[in-house]
């Protein structure tokens, strides 16, 4: 399996983006958000964050404040495939925990319980799973989100299916 | 206007909340994040009240009043949602009381305690634990102890505009924390500990050193000095019981003497010599076309803010130390050297009514008595002291005097020792903002007029306001100075610099509101009525000295005499003044 190495935004790459949206109201969400979509692993590493808050004139603690705010953004780097469980009421009851158990055991994610992480990565960065309190898709419960593709009435043949595929090179069509 | 309280009328002002018309009208009302002054972000919920025909509770604290409101703060819906809110933040909270920094003096156990809440009703919502920051040399946090008021982060952006600290992560998540989780020691965090004066529990306290001071005094081989900053004096009362302000110098030295300190002095001798040394700074550099306008250089609060976000600024600061630091490199050189001591054997503590006192001891260039010795005594690297080796807040001082089962209301009133306990009255009024201006003042103009000032007393640069300024004639040569304190406010005469708009010659920046009496290592509670109180003790000092004046002062003359020969001469250069650091 290939290993993905962690990788900062380069630096002309991120001049253009902050360069963007300066000036524009929100400048600090878009500036982010794009920082992020440009990056390779889907991240704000630390050196964005301090290159964004030197470059706006934001204080560090505020682009901080901002970005550990907002679950959108990711602070560690994310797998190549992403893989979103729903663990709203409605999914929930229709066993989405079983989805989760399922999917990190899959992957050989160990996951601590108690813990109060809600995001895992495998360590050869290929996967995230992560948790969403709700997509608002509840009639087509329990769904499970993959690489930007909602999957509705998911169950663990259905999920199993979905992840094989992707182990075997297969994009998700959008 | 008229509204309604608890079924009383009373008058109310125009625009103010219902918690200030309650306060007005004499009827307590219970706060906790809110603090008159700093911040009122209504996150508690704390401060709820009833009012006729609102559908919900409101928050006393950011709710208006109107012509004819019906107001009830003790109604039983009131009064239990103030005890659930209460509740909920207790559990999260660590009840670990017993053994907390902040025990008898916390603003959640006394408001638990108020509100009659005997049990512990919630469990534990938060899973993670999280761990003491105590990467900083003048503070620890403490995110367990937290309960989100957000004063802090309050002080820290608005009145010092810092921004070391802010709210990070969401819902249970949610924590007050530095930029990624640094630590405050690796941060651009000033030290200045208003944080923990304003923290309503033991979240943010002050790195002790109480331990390492116990174990020099009981050290045969050492001889522990003390040196005591001006602000203590009328703080240090407070702590153990008195009101507010109490100048209780005497007393205090007295109670210093009992815990065992070898001979007591007075950070006021150094703050004198501060002015010698300063007020020949000033004259040289408006003679010799030096930078202007020059900026005091007192306050380690301060002195870390231009570092780290004027660092272009940095020529303006005088090179002058700190009297904390001028008083440990004295006392390890001069006094060492006149009493025979080995000055590897002197232990200085001083007592500071701050934390950033705590960093700036821990400079790495303050070790000028170190220097000085090297040669002479040929010492090697290993054998590197620090001119001032631990610095105590008045906080941590109280902690001593109560361990130690000292009675402080009953002792005798005490003289300083000698040689480095003489001061002048200009030597006392650092503790207040405008005091080194004063004090600067009293000695630069009769150096530059050569004839003792007409009025002794500048009452212009006194006061509590943000930025004050006035014009001093010098024998017809007329020149502008500014005093500032908190940096939000140095940093509106910076930017002037910046912009080439600054009309004046000498500025006094001082890190904390009301200067040191207001610092960050002052007794709990400190606000704008206990700042003017203690001011006034300052002030009253001053005015009962007979000798006023820095350069008047008698052992500040054999001090130049015996040894530093004269003021800005060699040895000055190498153990008053030092150099600052561009941190960016």
């Amino acid at each position: 399996m290939e290993t993905l190495i962690n990788t900062p935004l380069a630096g002309e790459i991120l001049d253009e983006i902050i360069e963007k949206h300066r000036g524009k109201p929100g400048m600090l969400l878009t500036t982010l958000e794009e920082a992020q979509e440009k990056n390779p692993l889907k991240y704000l590493p630390g050196e964005t964050l301090v290159e964004v808050s030197g470059k706006l004139n934001i204080p560090y603690t505020q682009v901080y404040s901002v970005a550990t705010f907002y679950s959108y953004f990711n602070l560690t780097p994310q797998g190549k495939h992403t893989v979103v469980v729903c663990r709203g009421t409605a999914c929930h009851t229709k066993g989405s925990k079983g989805l989760l158990d399922d999917v990190t055991a899959l992957l050989g994610i160990r996951r601590d319980v108690d813990g109060a992480d809600s995001s895992f990565t495998t360590s050869d960065n290929l996967f995230t799973v992560r948790t969403v309190a709700c997509f608002g898709q509840c009639a087509q419960s329990p769904v499970v989100e993959v690489d930007g593709v909602i999957h509705s009435n998911v169950n663990a043949q259905k999920l199993l299916k979905i992840m094989s595929r992707i182990k075997n090179g297969k994009t998700e069509k959008k | 206007m008229e509204v309604r309280i608890n079924n009383q009328t009373v008058q109310a002002a125009e625009g103010s909340t219902i918690l200030q018309a309650c306060r007005m009208a004499g009827i307590h009302v219970p706060t906790l994040c809110y603090l008159k002054d700093v911040s009122q972000n209504a996150s508690c919920g704390v401060c709820v009240v009833e009012v006729k025909g609102a559908r919900s509770l409101l928050r006393s604290c950011i709710t208006k009043v109107a012509e004819g409101m019906e107001i009830f703060t003790d109604s039983s819906r009131a009064m239990e949602a103030r005890k659930i809110n209460v509740e909920l933040l207790l559990a999260n909270h660590p009840q670990e009381c017993l053994i907390c920094d902040r025990n008898g003096n916390c603003e959640l156990q006394q408001l638990t305690f108020t509100l009659g809440i005997s049990s512990r009703r919630f469990d534990r919502t938060r899973k993670e634990r999280y761990v003491k920051d105590d990467s900083s040399l003048s503070l620890v946090r403490d995110p367990e102890k937290c309960i989100l008021c957000g004063r802090c982060v309050a002080v820290c952006s608005d009145m010092q505009q810092v921004k070391a600290i802010d709210f990070t992560g969401r819902g249970l998540k949610t924590r007050i924390s530095t930029f990624l989780d640094e630590g405050l020691g690796f941060v651009a965090c000033t030290n200045c500990g208003q944080c923990a004066l304003v923290c309503p529990t033991g979240a943010i306290t002050e790195k002790s050193a109480v331990g390492d001071v116990r174990k020099a005094l009981q050290d045969p081989g050492k001889v522990v000095l003390v040196q005591t900053a001006p602000a203590v004096r009328v703080g240090i009362g407070e702590a153990m019981g008195m009101p507010y302000g109490s100048l209780v110098t005497g007393q205090m030295v007295a109670g210093l003497r009992r815990l065992g300190f070898s001979k007591v002095f007075d950070t006021d001798f150094a703050a004198d010599l501060t002015i010698v040394e300063e007020g020949n700074e000033l004259l040289r550099r408006i003679n010799n076309g030096g930078i202007l306008p020059m900026i005091t250089s007192c306050s380690p609060g301060w002195i870390k803010f231009i570092e780290h976000f004027y660092p272009e600024q940095l020529g303006h600061l005088s090179t002058c130390k700190s009297p904390q630091q001028m008083f440990g490199a004295v006392a390890k050189t001069y006094y060492a050297e006149k009493t025979g001591i080995d000055p590897r054997k002197i232990v200085v503590v001083s007592v500071m009514p701050c934390t950033a006192k705590k960093y700036e001891a821990r400079r790495p260039e303050m070790v000028g008595a170190f220097q000085y010795w090297k040669n002479k005594m040929n010492l090697s690297e290993e054998e590197r002291f620090f001119d001032v080796d631990y610095a105590l807040t008045t906080r941590e001082l109280a902690r001593m005097f109560r361990e130690s089962g000292i009675e402080f209301t009953q002792l005798p009133e005490e003289e300083y020792d000698n040689p480095l306990g003489e001061s002048s009255g200009a030597g006392v009024i650092f503790g207040s903002t405008g005091g080194v201006m004063e004090a600067a003042l009293r000695t630069a103009y009769e150096l530059y007029t050569g004839k003792p000032p007409e009025d002794i007393d500048f009452y212009a640069v006194r006061g509590l306001d943000g930025i004050r300024e006035a014009d001093i004639n010098l024998n017809g040569t007329i020149i502008k100075v500014a005093v500032a304190h908190t940096l939000k406010n140095a940093a509106i005469l910076l930017d002037q610099i910046r912009d080439g708009t600054s009309p004046y010659t000498f500025i006094e920046v001082m890190t904390c509101p009301g200067g040191c009496l207001g610092g960050g290592g002052q007794p709990i509670p400190t606000n704008a009525e206990i700042r003017e109180k203690r001011a006034a003790s300052i002030y009253l000092e001053d005015k009962h000295k007979t000798n006023r004046k820095s350069h008047k002062n008698p052992e500040i003359l054999s001090l130049y005499e015996e040894f530093l020969m004269e003021p800005l001469g060699e040895k000055s250069h190498h153990l008053l003044h030092t150099y600052y650091v561009e941190r960016g």
